[in-house]
């Protein structure tokens, strides 16, 4: 998960919603800074870093999708690294802490959802990064300035005052702040509660608590340290393949199928002509139902495009969405012809749900596949050697090679890492070669 | 498929108040009582700035931020920061004692919107400074979209449950001001109100603790920071004000919502100000208190008139007639926060000393004995027809003495409550006290003269640099 975000947040800090909130987050400068991926040039206050590096992993909504629905390594990771260069002469953190704060973010996450029997559908109200991943950013960065009980306490009752944006910006140029700001408040509740600011030292408990943003809600206590059943453990997350909702990726695979099924080879051109319609029965989601999407962003939410788009071209990729791809005749054409249903038994859940792609041709004939589990899912999860492929093609936009390594080989051996800020250096474009120093950990496959 | 311009939403419609409206639309009722609205949320800010909890804040930002501090900070005359951060310290202060205005529907409109003008206005260049009038009517533009989108929703109508309503409409009132006076396009107006969206909405469980001042602090500043985003480009859900199924917007934070456009100023807007006023607060608790205080007081006169003086010794039972709140229902309050939403406190100390001021929520104040001790005394009745409800509730006191009468003292309207508002020099007492605790008696004069004379002021950033 930390080696996909990293990636995906690289890949990010190219677009076009993270260049306006690096414009603005540089009004703000001070003496302490955290590094900005992809950048040698300037650096951030933690809060800033946490914001842009945040913003970066969603940007594309390329970033990873747990059950119950949330992108949780985004909330939490910009805002720990950013935090662990902030106290560079009090202590230094090990790879083995960040490794642990980062799992207690994502942890705390997971119980919060499962606090709620809505958070189990993909979200009709609130943007879970934005309710939980708040939570869980202000957890993992408690965890990290080793605060005492009362505290963390404190630092949860501040976050949820933070907590909870409306689905409503999702498919918009602010969805990618949702993360950012997740992870930037729960930093910010932290710090606070550091200082020694008190909240509400029941705000799980109360319904007018974090409750306040579920109909139905009963929270539990957790369970003891011994043998701790991390919820990672049980149900993992799903990595994406391309830039968009996690419900695209079913639709994705579905009709590369089909297309397989009406092209002879690969590279021949789907004969338009010959098509009467296409009908993709996916779940009731109504943002991410859009039958002619205009930008970047309502593309990456609508699985007419994704359909058409994978149709067209045989599969999907960082480019899929360039403004030239979405615009193009021929997939303006197509989604034309494209109409949405929605069976009784297609379930709005990341755990249950399913994509059926059949293109009805004009001489009577239709083609027909369906997808129950997308290649990325939890239940078919990607390899490692093509994580590392995703991780490349994304970091190689902005980092040069040598970093590009010095990245994959400290992640991996994260837990033997003693300062972890050679994770910040190589993020920021500096190469193992200039860092002999910094690599204090056992090479073990190497 | 975006919607052609004759076709108007809800939210095209605010953004299109939001850029349209002019300072000719202020009525003089208006203008008056917003006034108003300026000179005490100064104040209590300023008193505010002496608070722990404003320690806090202002300690944090300092020690992160040093850069582009152009920005006053309340009671604090050597010290600045950058313009969204000051918002945020000094809307801290502002709700740090719970002293600023109260509306109805409710919420508390001036803190969230003041503290960010306050900052942008020092922002600026110095040959595109705003003045008086241009300040005043973004204020007038900040509480207008707070009052408009409160009425959305008959849930805003009574004392709040869930969320608490300056995170939720105080950050849209903070983005529509803040972008009113950048003049911002309608377009950049549009988008302030979608990104603020992203960042509203706060849970009631925080109130009553050290964090609830966070809540104003935080609307001003990230309405702000909307606008500041709109500004350079960010763009959001044109629709955010609009009702739509199955993808919330604004519409998130209220189980029930009806949304309206507002009307293009033409030749008379009328501001929600000028319908219904503001309550100003006499001392630093929840609104709820001040009935059960004004009750309390008059049964305490009842009771020195009895017995020659007040004896807690022959009280055997009080009985406090308040609506249904949790949140403000504490018989046993431990901190200056619990205290300040405690209407069993509230009504002992009236009793007691026979006021409420800033000194009934030290600790020693707090925890005395005599105190507690009253406090035990004390049992609460919800009648029906006590609505949770800012315009209709009332409060009640009966006091059952060991000999067996009975003293009882009801108060519907508080002197303060929109229905019976504080008088100019009321207010003014009260502007002096605060403001005195931190600010030499000239410096309180100017303040004073200013405001009064607001729309006069050829650079309203003089007003930042005052405090």
């Amino acid at each position: 998960m930390i080696l996909d975000t990293l990636g995906v947040g690289l890949l990010g800090t190219n677009t076009e919603v993270c260049q306006k909130v690096k414009q603005y987050s540089k009004i703000y400068s001070s003496d302490i800074s955290s590094t900005i991926w992809g950048h040698l040039d300037f650096r951030l206050p933690p809060l800033y870093a946490a914001f842009v590096n945040g913003v970066a992993v969603h940007s594309m909504d390329f970033d990873d999708t747990w059950h119950p629905a949330t992108h949780p390594s985004g909330a939490v990771l910009p805002a720990v690294m950013a935090l662990s260069e902030a106290f560079p002469q009090k202590k230094k953190m090990s790879g083995l802490d960040l490794l642990l704060a980062f799992n207690v973010g994502i942890e705390v996450q997971g119980r919060l959802l499962r606090f709620s029997s809505e958070a189990r559908n993909i979200p009709k109200r609130f943007h879970p990064p934005t309710v939980v991943g708040t939570m869980g950013s202000a957890a993992a960065c408690a965890k990290l300035l080793a605060l005492n009980q009362m505290e963390c306490k404190n630092t949860l009752a501040i976050a949820a005052s933070y907590a909870g944006a409306p689905l409503a910006n999702a498919a918009t140029q602010t969805k990618p702040l949702h993360i950012g700001n997740a992870a930037k408040h729960g930093l910010e509740a932290a710090c606070l509660a550091s200082q020694g600011l008190q909240g509400n030292n029941q705000i799980l408990d109360m319904e007018s608590g974090i409750g306040a943003f579920y109909t139905d809600y009963n929270p539990q206590i957790l369970p003891t340290l011994q043998s701790y059943p991390w919820l990672l453990d049980q149900q993992d997350v799903a990595i994406k393949r391309f830039p968009a909702h996690l419900g695209t990726h079913w639709v994705a695979d579905a009709a590369s199928s089909v297309r397989r099924k009406l092209v002879e080879n690969s590279d021949d051109l789907l004969l338009l002509d010959t098509i009467e319609k296409v009908i993709v029965k996916v779940p009731e989601v109504k943002y991410v139902n859009r039958p002619s999407p205009n930008s970047e962003h309502e593309a990456r939410h609508s699985f007419q495009f994704v359909a058409c788009s994978t149709l067209l071209d045989g599969r999907m990729s960082v480019q899929s969405f360039a403004s030239e791809n979405i615009h193009r005749p021929a997939l303006q054409e197509l989604l034309c012809k494209t109409q949405l249903e929605h069976p009784s038994d297609n379930k709005p859940s990341f755990e249950s749900l399913y994509c059926e792609v059949t293109v009805v041709l004009r001489d009577g004939n239709t083609i027909s596949d369906r997808c129950n589990t997308f290649y990325g899912h939890w239940r078919k999860p990607l390899t490692n050697g093509d994580l590392e492929k995703k991780f490349q093609s994304n970091a190689s936009e902005v980092l040069p090679a040598e970093a590009i390594e010095g990245v994959i080989e400290t992640v991996y051996n994260l837990e033997k890492v003693e300062d972890c800020s050679v994770l910040n250096m190589f993020l920021s474009g500096q190469s193992a070669r200039l860092l002999p120093e910094k690599l204090h950990f056992e090479h073990s496959n190497s | 498929v975006a919607r052609s311009a004759p076709e108007e939403t809800v939210t095209s419609s605010f953004a299109s108040f939001i850029h349209a409206v002019r300072p000719e639309h202020l009525s003089k009722i208006v203008r008056h009582r917003s006034k108003r609205m300026i000179l005490d949320s100064i104040g209590v800010g300023l008193v505010g700035s002496t608070t722990h909890v404003f320690d806090i804040a202002l300690k944090y930002c300092l020690e992160l931020y040093s850069s582009v501090a152009v920005s006053n900070v309340y009671g604090k005359p050597g010290v600045k920061l950058s313009p969204t951060l000051a918002a945020f310290t000094n809307g801290v202060a502002t709700h740090s004692m719970d002293f600023d205005d109260t509306w109805h529907p409710a919420t508390h409109p001036s803190g969230a919107v003041l503290p960010a003008l306050l900052a942008a206005s020092q922002m600026l260049p110095p040959n595109s400074k705003p003045n008086g009038l241009d300040f005043l009517l973004a204020f007038n533009v900040g509480l207008e979209v707070q009052g408009r989108l409160m009425h959305f929703s008959t849930e805003a109508h009574n004392i709040p449950k869930r969320f608490h309503p300056p995170s939720v409409v105080g950050t849209m009132g903070s983005a529509a001001a803040t972008a009113k006076l950048l003049s911002l396009s309608m377009t950049q107006c549009t988008h302030a109100l979608g990104i603020a969206a992203s960042l509203a909405g706060a849970p009631m469980a925080n109130a009553a603790t050290q964090a609830k001042p966070l809540h104003i602090g935080n609307a001003t500043r990230l309405g702000f920071e909307a606008a500041l985003l709109a500004a350079r480009g960010m763009e959001a859900n044109p629709f955010i004000l609009d009702d739509i199924s199955g993808c919330s917007g604004f519409s998130a934070f209220y189980s029930i919502y009806q949304p309206r456009s507002l009307s293009t100023p033409s030749e008379h807007h009328e501001f929600l100000l000028e319908k219904q006023d503001i309550a100003f607060k006499r001392f630093p608790a929840h609104l709820g208190m001040h009935w059960v205080v004004d009750a309390a007081l008059s049964v305490r006169n009842l009771f020195v008139n009895y017995a020659g003086s007040f004896s807690p010794s022959l009280i055997r039972t009080i009985v406090l007639k308040i609506p249904v709140s949790k949140y403000i229902n504490r018989p046993f309050p431990n901190s200056e926060h619990e205290a300040r939403h405690s209407f069993q406190f509230n009504a002992c100390t009236a009793l007691l000393d026979g006021e409420v001021g800033l000194s009934s929520f030290t600790e020693s104040s707090i925890h005395r004995q005599e105190l507690r001790e009253l406090l035990h005394k004390v049992v609460v009745e919800h009648p029906e027809d006590n609505v949770a409800n800012f315009d209709k509730m009332y409060g009640e006191v009966a006091v059952l003495l060991k000999s067996g009468d009975v003293l009882t003292g009801k108060c519907d309207t508080f002197y303060g409550h929109w229905r019976k508002p504080l008088s100019r020099e009321s207010l003014l007492k009260k502007f002096r006290s605060n403001a005195s605790h931190v600010l030499p008696e000239e410096k309180v004069e100017t303040i004073i003269t200013m405001v009064d004379n607001l729309e006069n002021l050829s650079d309203s950033s003089h007003l930042a640099c005052s405090l």
